[in-house]
């Protein structure tokens, strides 16, 4: 009779197993949605919607407990900032924390406010939220039109801020949040096939979309997308595909921790590449990758007798 | 307000300073006097001017500057020594001084034309007509200011005045009837030319008047009347009465050019910049037409010379500009590649850089197509190469072909060579530019088989009518409006069909006498032959008029070709024509229920409309409603068929055909879908998705060749996913043995995503053939 083994889930691929081992020891990834006001039905229809993805995209890489959602009449000024007061104390300098602005905002050409119940968030609120935060690396998405007037005043090396819009002169609603919420479930937006979607992907792909979107309308871009920070590529905000396998099969561990390291030296190697010729990168790059090839093809061979029993 | 003169800086810091120009050539080309000013001082350099003495004009010019002459007389020397701004200075204090004086104010207007300013010229006129109503040289100056627009009413009043006055000057009536005698030649309205000539040289001998304008039109009227022999003698008699006229060869040379004999254009407008090499404009023209001949460096040349002596024409500027952008961005590729026997290639296709990986292979395959296609249907093969040169941005193609910005054309042959929009010039999807590289190409033997003299409806009616019948979209296509016109009896007599493309008296002529030419040939093909068309063709050469060779080769006359040619549409449209308002009324019908999201409605009108034109597949075609209602109720197969069909009829909208492709993927019929994919690149070759899915269809066929070019193309288009994209190159290299080349693009795959399954998979396959050849 088949043995019912405890299972959990594992990334199958070595740069997420590595990025969650070091954060699953001591970091935790807090995140925070604040779904802003819609003015219109179909608006708050669209920023539910995302709002929803965005809590299903980051559970499945965070605890349920990390992610928070701020709609409706509960999306107010003081409850934000209670509560990211709150996120900050608890916070350590290897944690981080993604926040998600999901609305309308305005500026008035002095200052941006993003547009929530009651009194709006400024800029100087969304400044002190994130330098209250210990550490660095912390994540702001801001998708409404206009949000490219954050850049100048929170544009530090230490986060990394991703605005709809170029400036606070593009005021015309934008399409580049969903199509962001859309990167975070979307295989076509795993770019370097890793069933993780990163910053620096989901940016891609959704400034990529919106550019095709206008071209197809035969219509000016009425918003260009901004990124700054760095780390983009290294901050993963979803997982894709999660692949479910026995943890209590030691040659299958062993095996994933070989995965592991000879991606860690792939990525040590990509690191080096300007100090080695083309020919010298290609070919240590070949052989690590055959490594693997086969350890993954080892591991294909072990997942399919673990099915078959 | 003042005007003043503008003159573009453009590119002025390369020229260097203007005054080294200004005085690089002593006297500079401008138009004669015909007696306008009595100052005999002046007539005095114009005269040693006219009669090619240029060093003592310049001289007798600079005297009249240096000694005490009024300023409006030193505006003419300075103006005939080139130097514009001051001439417009001096003008502007004469008239300061003698504000009574039209004339001074008919001066600055002629120098205001000379700047190519024709508003500020044109209310220069005004205000002389104002202060003389009957100043003839103002109303000429004015018509001539005028007839840069299209204001015919008022071109005609000012020239009625000059010509009915009884003051009005000899010398005036001569330019009012060189207006008018350019007009009627450039109609083609030979014989109305040869009365106003006559008339012309009976007024020039009876009043002493020069006529070295006359000359030169004869010879253009000699020329495009196809009495070569008498041409030269004509320019000789112009030249014998002034050495430096240029104009005795650029009028012909204007006429070669608007009858596209552009190689003589360009021999006679060589000759004007000979005899004058400061006839500007004759310098752009001979730019043009060697550009257009395909001798780019010539071209160039004359160009920047032309920019050089004359910076205020908006024509040079926008050539320089486009010649900015030609010889940065555009590039050369030759076929066959390398070129068989006698080294010279057959086809070259100039291209941007920015397209060329993505046009390439499928401009190549209808070009090669097209010109196989016409060699033998018109029996003419090539007898040098075809350059096909397909611009992304169409202004820079409207440019390149008549020099200025803001036609909507989409292609214009001028020999060999001929010119287009590529698709990225057109987002929407009413742009099939298979089908207009299809049609330029058929100018091309048209044109070349007739040595130049193919009327133009001739030509455009038998490009039309091989879109129809050869093209990459086989089947008549006529535009919804047009049926409109032709149930209205738009259509002209044969004879005059010319009239429709050249001087066109409602909106939608043109268009509508496209489709009526290619009708023509249509009738005649089903009639009498295909053969018939090629015979017509050749009579051409010989300078045969249509209504000769419609009865030469089909052994009736115009009239009777017109009665039979309303028959034959009578036959095949009258049922359509009769019913064109039910059809309007169903495709409307069809559309409103669609919008209300009333598919079933939506579906009984479409169906309504298609039964009474089935043919109909344009972009409003009611085939595309009709699948998108089924596709609503999910009907999936009358969707399906739907599709279907109107691929199958010639329906080009994209978006339906990669509908259809993928339908035909899902069931099953992969080589159906190939050839539905390939008819969706020659609408819109830039979606990457589309070469995606080709290419693997492909490869399920086993034609990894025909995959990888598909592949490349996708991977040429810069696709966010590079990972894919490389890995599609490399397993199509290895499906074709080349395994040094799959590795490669599998390693660029490789680097982006270390963890790419397929590709690792691939990197085991290659390894392990590899440690197999080894072993």
């Amino acid at each position: 009779m088949q043995k019912r083994y405890p299972k959990r889930v594992i990334l199958p691929f070595a740069l997420t197993l590595m990025f969650l081992v070091s954060l699953s020891a001591r970091a935790e990834l807090y995140v925070t949605i604040v779904q802003g006001l819609g003015g219109e039905p179909a608006f708050e229809e669209n920023f539910h919607a995302q709002s929803q993805a965005l809590v299903e995209a980051s559970s499945s890489l965070t605890d349920a407990d990390n992610v928070t959602l701020f709609n409706g009449e509960d999306a107010t000024r003081n409850n934000l900032l209670a509560h990211f007061e709150s996120q900050s104390t608890l916070m350590n300098d290897d944690d981080r924390s993604a926040i998600y602005l999901i609305g309308h905002g305005s500026f008035d050409g002095d200052e941006y406010k993003f547009n929530i119940p009651g009194l709006d968030i400024t800029t100087a609120d969304i400044l002190n939220i994130m330098q209250a935060f210990p550490g660095q690396n912390h994540f702001l998405l801001n998708t409404s039109s206009t949000s490219g007037a954050l850049l100048e005043p929170l544009g530090d090396e230490s986060r990394i801020l991703v605005t709809a819009t170029r400036s606070g002169n593009e005021k015309n609603a934008t399409f580049f949040g969903e199509y962001f919420v859309d990167a975070l479930s979307s295989e076509d937006a795993d770019l370097n096939k890793n069933n993780n979607i990163s910053i620096e992907e989901a940016f891609s792909y959704a400034q990529r979309q919106v550019e095709e979107y206008f071209e197809s309308q035969g219509q000016l871009a009425t918003e260009h997308a901004e990124i700054i920070g760095n780390g983009a590529a290294q901050f993963t905000l979803a997982r894709i595909n999660p692949v479910v396998i026995s943890d209590e099969n030691p040659r299958l561990a062993e095996l994933q921790e070989q995965v592991l390291d000879i991606d860690r030296q792939i990525e040590s190697l990509q690191l080096q590449r300007s100090e080695l010729s083309n020919k010298e990168y290609i070919e240590q790059l070949q052989a690590l990758i055959l490594q693997s090839a086969r350890i993954n093809e080892e591991i294909d061979q072990l997942n399919g007798e673990n099915l078959a029993e | 307000m003042k005007a003043a003169l503008h003159k573009s800086i453009f590119r002025l810091a390369q020229l260097g300073a203007y005054s080294a120009i200004l005085f690089a050539f002593p006297s500079h080309a401008r138009e004669h006097l015909f007696g306008a000013l009595d100052n005999d001082t002046l007539l005095n350099c114009e005269n040693l001017y006219w009669s090619g003495q240029s060093l003592d004009a310049s001289a007798c010019y600079m005297e009249i500057i240096r000694m005490v002459n009024p300023p409006e007389i030193q505006a003419e020397a300075m103006w005939a020594l080139g130097d514009l701004y001051t001439a417009d200075d001096l003008l502007e204090q004469a008239a300061q001084l003698n504000p009574e004086n039209a004339m001074i104010l008919v001066r600055t207007g002629e120098l205001y034309m000379r700047t190519y300013q024709y508003q500020d010229a044109y209310n220069f006129f005004s205000q002389a007509l104002a202060l003389e109503p009957d100043n003839a040289w103002a109303h000429i100056g004015a018509a001539e200011a005028l007839s840069t627009g299209n204001n015919g009413e008022e071109i005609n009043a000012h020239i009625a005045s000059v010509q009915t006055h009884f003051a009005s000057p000899p010398g005036a009536r001569l330019r009012a009837m060189l207006m008018s005698i350019n007009s009627v030649m450039e109609q083609d309205l030979y014989d109305e030319t040869r009365e106003q000539l006559d008339q012309a040289w009976a007024f020039v001998e009876d009043q002493g008047l020069p006529a070295m304008h006359l000359n030169a039109l004869e010879a253009a009227l000699a020329f495009v009347t196809r009495r070569t022999d008498e041409v030269q003698n004509y320019i000789d008699e112009a030249l014998n009465e002034a050495p430096v006229f240029g104009d005795a060869y650029a009028i012909p040379g204007y006429f070669a050019s608007i009858t596209r004999r552009y190689a003589e254009s360009g021999e006679f407008y060589q000759k004007a910049v000979e005899i004058e090499p400061t006839n500007w404009t004759a310098h752009l023209e001979l730019g043009q037409n060697y550009l257009r001949l395909n001798k780019i460096d010539d071209g160039i040349r004359h160009v920047e010379i032309s920019y050089e002596g004359d910076g205020f024409n908006p024509k040079t500027l926008n050539m320089m500009r486009l010649l900015d952008t030609f010889s940065a961005n555009f590039v050369d590729l030759t076929f066959p590649d390398p070129p068989e026997e006698n080294g010279i290639p057959e086809l070259v296709l100039r291209l941007d850089r920015k397209e060329v990986d993505v046009i390439t292979p499928y401009a190549k395959e209808l070009a090669e197509a097209s010109m196989a296609t016409f060699a033998e249907r018109y029996n003419f093969p090539a007898k040098e190469p075809v350059i096909v040169e397909i611009f992304p941005n169409h202004e820079d193609f409207v440019v390149r072909s008549i020099g200025m910005p803001g036609v909507g054309i989409l292609g214009v042959t001028f020999g060999y060579l001929f010119a287009m929009d590529s698709p990225t010039g057109h987002p929407d999807e009413t742009y099939h530019w298979g089908t207009t590289l299809w049609h330029e190409m058929a100018h091309v033997y048209t044109v070349e088989a007739s040595e130049h003299g193919v009327p133009r409806w001739y030509s455009e009616g038998i490009s039309v009518y091989e879109e129809w019948n050869t093209g990459p979209i086989p089947g008549i296509k006529i535009p919804a409006y047009v049926l409109k016109f032709m149930a209205e009896g738009a259509f002209l007599p044969v004879a005059e069909l010319d009239n429709g493309f050249m001087r066109p008296t409602y909106d939608e002529q043109v268009i509508v006498s496209y489709m009526q030419a290619g009708l023509i040939f249509q009738f005649i093909s089903e009639e009498y032959g295909h053969d018939k068309i090629v015979d017509m063709l050749y009579q051409f050469v010989e300078g045969t008029d249509e209504v000769t060779a419609i009865e030469t080769a089909l052994g009736i006359s115009d009239n009777e070709f017109d009665r039979h040619f309303k028959q034959y549409i009578d036959i095949e449209f009258g049922p359509l024509l009769s019913n064109l308002q039910i059809w309007q009324q169903d495709l409307q019908t069809t559309m409103q229920a669609f919008a209300s999201d009333n598919w079933e409605e939506a579906i009984a009108a479409a169906e309504r409309a298609i039964f009474t034109y089935p043919d109909y597949v344009e972009p409003d075609s009611p085939y595309i409603a009709k699948a998108l209602a089924h596709s609503q109720l999910e009907q999936d197969d009358l969707k399906f068929e739907t599709l279907e069909t109107f691929w199958q009829l010639g329906g080009y909208s994209a978006r339906a055909l990669k509908e259809l492709a993928d339908e035909y993927i899902a069931r099953g019929q992969p080589e159906e879908a190939v050839n539905v994919f390939r008819d969706i690149h020659y609408v819109d070759p830039f979606d990457e998705e589309t070469h995606g899915k080709l290419g693997d269809i492909l490869i399920e066929l086993e034609q990894p060749h025909a995959a990888l070019q598909e592949y490349l193309v996708g991977l040429a288009l810069d696709p966010l996913d590079q990972a894919t994209a490389n890995y599609r190159v490399a397993a199509a290299y290895q499906a074709i043995d080349d395994s040094a080349q799959a590795m490669e693009y599998l390693m660029m795959a490789l680097d982006i995503a270390p963890q790419y399954r397929p590709a690792q998979q691939l990197l085991l396959e290659l390894s392990r053939t590899e440690m197999d050849t080894q072993h």
